[in-house]
């Protein structure tokens, strides 16, 4: 397709593959990798004329001198930085690793939760049985890349029919002075009756330069529940590209909440939650906050695959300064997915005048007997609105802030953790500009 | 539930009622396209050579095109070089009156109930009729005249008004455009031409029909209607074409220019032959509709009843360059069998304070596929534009699907838009409600059809409303009554 070769990153990315072959790894887990090359060989790196990345560059941020794999520093970082990723007053099992690294935890996990890295699990039967299941890499060259040569990551699992008392709170460091390009790849088993909840935190220490191509399988058994929060919060100059794959069994509760925060020049998620069996829930909710060049493109993808599934999505953009907001929500609803429920909505706020948005909701349907419906705006603060708070003596900075928290309110109120509403309240109103 | 089933066989597998030949000798152009063709063509219609160039201009850039690979279905492998370019009806001479047309002509028009002789002009439509691409006969044209409208085929307004066709003809729509519009400008065999002047509000309907009739003709009109500083139009366009078992490519431009405080409405009943219902046959329709709203307060409304074609891909299209200007888009497109549907809107909004509003219907039955594809772009001197957009889907039967694809760019933020959709069949508790009352299934589902595209045949002026809703019936025959 596209020529690579004027990308450095890519031949390098090659040769790491040549050596990773020498490695000694479970012949399963060495076939998947060597398929997914070939994918990812035969689409290269996505450009505009790629539908699916229309409106997301990533070429422009791939021109640097990149650190990769076995050259990507792995040390811990001093426990500082994660006060970066605190959030006030929560009490979690905290669980960390330093550029996909998984890093030994402080505080043992209980007996029921196991969270091993990827290579001491890799002789593991789940490990082998989920690994590269739920991922589908032809259209995701991002996905296959990652596939093709992951280092690190790690592989959690909840036991059946058990719970925990407190989230587990992952926090994912960043750190590199000089270019790296990381690439964890994780995956989450949650047994049949569990029930979890995992938050994610992305931070970076300053002046940290990476690109990351995660990619984090999720696995919900018969009658599992997943609530996953992922908060992306790190620097600058980071790059992320997270894609989270969710394979659903029935009467399984899958509910996501992903909130992308001012830092990373580009934010890229691709959540395709896959709906395999009956009567199972999927809540999508995201909120994304975007200032001076960012661009934050959050892309979705639930597939009813069978009958009497629900799905919900809810995502909600603030945009200043000079950010670009990209969404694109898919829902397919496949033939034999009758008395499906799937709704899907998009709201999004321009707060200044160089602010962009491109929204793409999508419903393909191929089944009759279905309630599908998505709706999506783009506005802006109302005048009435910001006078009838003015003229109670409220400023105009405190009456921004709060209509901006009230447009928010639809997917903050839906957080489960009165601690984590409280600290992404305080973030929203944290970035909302002076003036105009 | 199973009388249910058996309605919806029997609207799947209905045939098409308008379907029949007309024998009339054309003067056909050997198949295939290249510069000698088009220089054929052009010299056949004695054109001055700044049109030959811009058609070879259409040419190149139409060698340089690739086939689009974006849309929502398999694109059929068009041979470019098996369609002939051009075909006229063959007696050739100058008509004076109605009594000189061929009489298995006017038959024709009769069936399709185009009200072109004495009688029928009561009706007050001024027909141009174009009949495999040479205009026949034009009527009212006297009263037009008066009015300083003018009224006529593409052909006589090249050599009557060359000024006006050369100066606005590729200026909405240019001829890189796409393959299709490129391919229209390099061969296109005739349309229409409409120039309101200032201030003048034309007192009729102004109304086309299109026929493809010769086998293995490809049709390509180009339509250019400009409405001068406060002036305006509604134009009727309608077809319906002969079934045969070859498919048959159309590839028509239309493009329209409103002036300031001018209002164009631009209205099109869409029933050529969608195949037999294994999908074998039918017209594959890429249309290139596009206005423009160039000067202040300008409006332009498109409103389509799309039933007929094996593929239609269509996006009329506005830009909304004038302050103030308005915008509208109303659709239904109701696909069966095996049809393909890829159709919706593009609303560029560049001027300050404009506005745009976007229905679309979609009915899906049998095998078929619907889909919407739109876009709606404001740019960042378009302060406080406004879209409101909404596209429903009703799907009949558990083969078909409905697909939407909104794009919603904004680089604006006083801009304010919305868009909805829903997609649902017809609900079991709305059949019911309406049977306890005592109306059949039948007359229910037609009650419930015609109440879900009300919105957009109400945009039709009268005598076409009932012309769409006549082909509604027939499309969805055994269920609307």
């Amino acid at each position: 397709m596209t020529p690579q070769v004027t990308l450095p990153i890519y031949d390098d990315l090659l040769k790491d593959f040549s050596k990773l072959e020498m490695k000694a790894e479970h012949e399963q887990i060495r076939q998947k990798r060597r398929n997914a090359l070939e994918v990812f060989k035969r689409t290269g790196f996505p450009t505009r004329k790629h539908e699916d990345w229309k409106y997301t560059a990533v070429t422009p941020y791939l021109q640097a001198n990149f650190r990769t794999n076995g050259s990507v520093p792995i040390a811990p970082v001093a426990v500082d930085y994660l006060k970066l990723a605190a959030i006030p007053g929560l009490d979690c099992y905290r669980v960390v690793t330093v550029n996909g690294v998984l890093q030994p935890t402080e505080v043992a996990l209980p007996s029921n939760v196991k969270i091993r890295s990827m290579a001491e699990a890799q002789e593991d039967a789940g490990l082998l049985k989920h690994f590269g299941s739920v991922s589908v890499l032809d259209k995701a060259p991002f996905a296959a890349l990652n596939t093709a040569l992951f280092a690190h990551g790690f592989f959690l699992e909840m036991d059946a029919n058990t719970s925990l008392d407190k989230p587990i709170h992952l926090v994912q460091v960043l750190s590199s002075d000089a270019h790296a390009f990381v690439q964890p790849r994780n995956l989450v088993v949650i047994h049949a009756g569990a029930n979890a909840t995992l938050i994610e935190s992305v931070v970076s220490t300053p002046g940290t330069k990476v690109f990351v191509n995660s990619v984090t399988e999720v696995v919900l058994k018969e009658n599992a529940q997943l609530q996953h929060y992922v908060l992306q919060m790190a620097e600058k100059e980071t790059q992320l590209i997270q894609q989270n794959d969710v394979s659903q069994s029935m009467h399984s509760l899958y509910s996501n909440y992903t909130f992308s925060l001012p830092g990373s020049s580009l934010i890229r998620n691709n959540l395709n939650v896959a709906l395999d069996a009956q009567q199972t829930e999927t809540h999508l909710y995201g909120l994304y906050l975007g200032t001076g060049n960012q661009l934050i493109d959050n892309h979705s993808l639930v597939d009813h695959k069978m009958p009497h599934c629900n799905s919900n999505e809810m995502y909600k953009g603030v945009l200043m300064d000079r950010a670009t907001g990209v969404f694109n929500g898919k829902v397919f609803v496949q033939q034999d997915a009758q008395k499906t429920n799937a709704f899907q909505q998009n709201n999004n706020l321009l707060l200044s005048d160089e602010a962009t948005i491109n929204s793409k909701p999508q419903l393909e349907i191929f089944a009759d007997d279905v309630k599908c419906s998505h709706g999506s705006t783009v506005g802006q603060l109302s005048k009435e609105s910001m006078f009838y708070l003015q003229s109670r003596g409220i400023s105009e900075q405190s009456a921004r802030a709060m209509l901006v928290n009230a447009f928010a309110f639809d997917v903050t109120e839906k957080i489960g953790i009165p601690q984590l509403e409280k600290f992404i309240n305080h973030k929203i109103t944290a970035h909302i500009p002076a003036l105009n | 539930m199973e009388k249910e089933n058996q309605l919806l066989e029997e609207i799947a597998n209905s045939e098409y009622e308008y379907g029949f030949v007309t024998n009339i000798e054309t003067d056909k152009l050997p198949e295939g396209l290249n510069e000698d063709t088009i220089r054929f063509i052009s010299a056949k219609k004695q054109e001055p050579e700044w049109l030959l160039e811009y058609r070879l201009k259409g040419y190149q850039a139409f060698l340089r095109s690739k086939m689009p690979e974006w849309q929502n279905f398999k694109m059929p492998d068009i041979d470019f070089q098996a369609i002939s370019y051009y075909a006229e009806p063959k007696p050739k001479k100058q008509l004076q009156s109605l009594d000189e047309v061929d009489p298995e002509l006017l038959e024709t028009f009769e069936k399709l109930g185009i009200p072109l002789n004495e009688q029928k002009l009561l009706a007050g439509v001024a027909v141009d009729a174009v009949f495999d691409s040479v205009s026949i006969a034009t009527t009212y044209k006297g009263k037009l005249k008066e009015l300083g409208i003018i009224f006529c085929s593409f052909s006589e307004a090249v050599k009557e008004h060359p000024e006006l066709v050369k100066k606005y003809m590729g200026s909405v729509v240019p001829h890189s455009d796409n393959i299709f519009a490129s391919l229209n400008t390099a061969a296109f065999s005739d349309g229409s031409f409409v120039y309101i002047p200032k201030g003048v509000r034309c007192p009729m309907e102004l109304s086309t029909y299109f026929r493809i009739n010769a086998q293995n003709t490809g049709q390509f009109e180009r339509t250019l209607i400009i409405a001068d500083e406060g002036s305006y139009v509604s134009y009727l366009e309608g077809c319906t074409a002969p079934r045969r078992d070859e498919n048959q490519l159309h590839a028509a431009v239309v493009e329209l220019i409103a002036m300031e405080g001018a209002e164009i409405k631009y209205s099109t009943v869409q029933n050529w032959y969608p195949g037999d219902k294994d999908g074998k046959g039918g017209i594959y329709n890429f249309v290139t509709k596009r206005g423009i709203c160039k000067g202040r307060k300008s409006r332009i409304s498109w409103t389509q009843v799309e039933t007929g074609s094996a593929i239609t891909w269509k996006y009329p299209s506005v830009i909304l360059q004038g302050d103030d200007s308005e915008a509208e888009f109303y659709s239904v497109a109701v696909t069966k069998n095996k049809q393909l549907a890829d159709t919706g809107t593009k609303m560029m909004h560049l001027g300050k304070n404009t506005k745009s509003r976007i229905i679309s219907k979609g009915i899906s039955a049998g095998h078929s596929h619907n889909s919407y594809r739109g876009l709606v772009y404001v740019g960042p001197k378009a302060d406080y534009a406004r879209n409101f957009t909404q596209c429903d889907s009703l799907l009949l039967g558990d083969r078909c699907g409905a697909h939407t694809f909104p794009y919603i760019e904004t680089k604006n933020k006083t801009a304010t838009i919305e868009h909805e959709a829903t997609t649902s069949k017809i609900g079991e508790d709305q059949v019911f409600y309406l049977n306890q009352r005592g109306i059949d299934d039948e007359k229910a589902v037609a009650l419930i059809v015609n109440g879900y595209v009300r919105d957009v045949i109400n945009q039709l002026p009268m005598e076409f409303a009932v012309e769409a809703q006549k082909l509604l019936a027939i499309s969805l025959e055994g269920s609307v009554g």
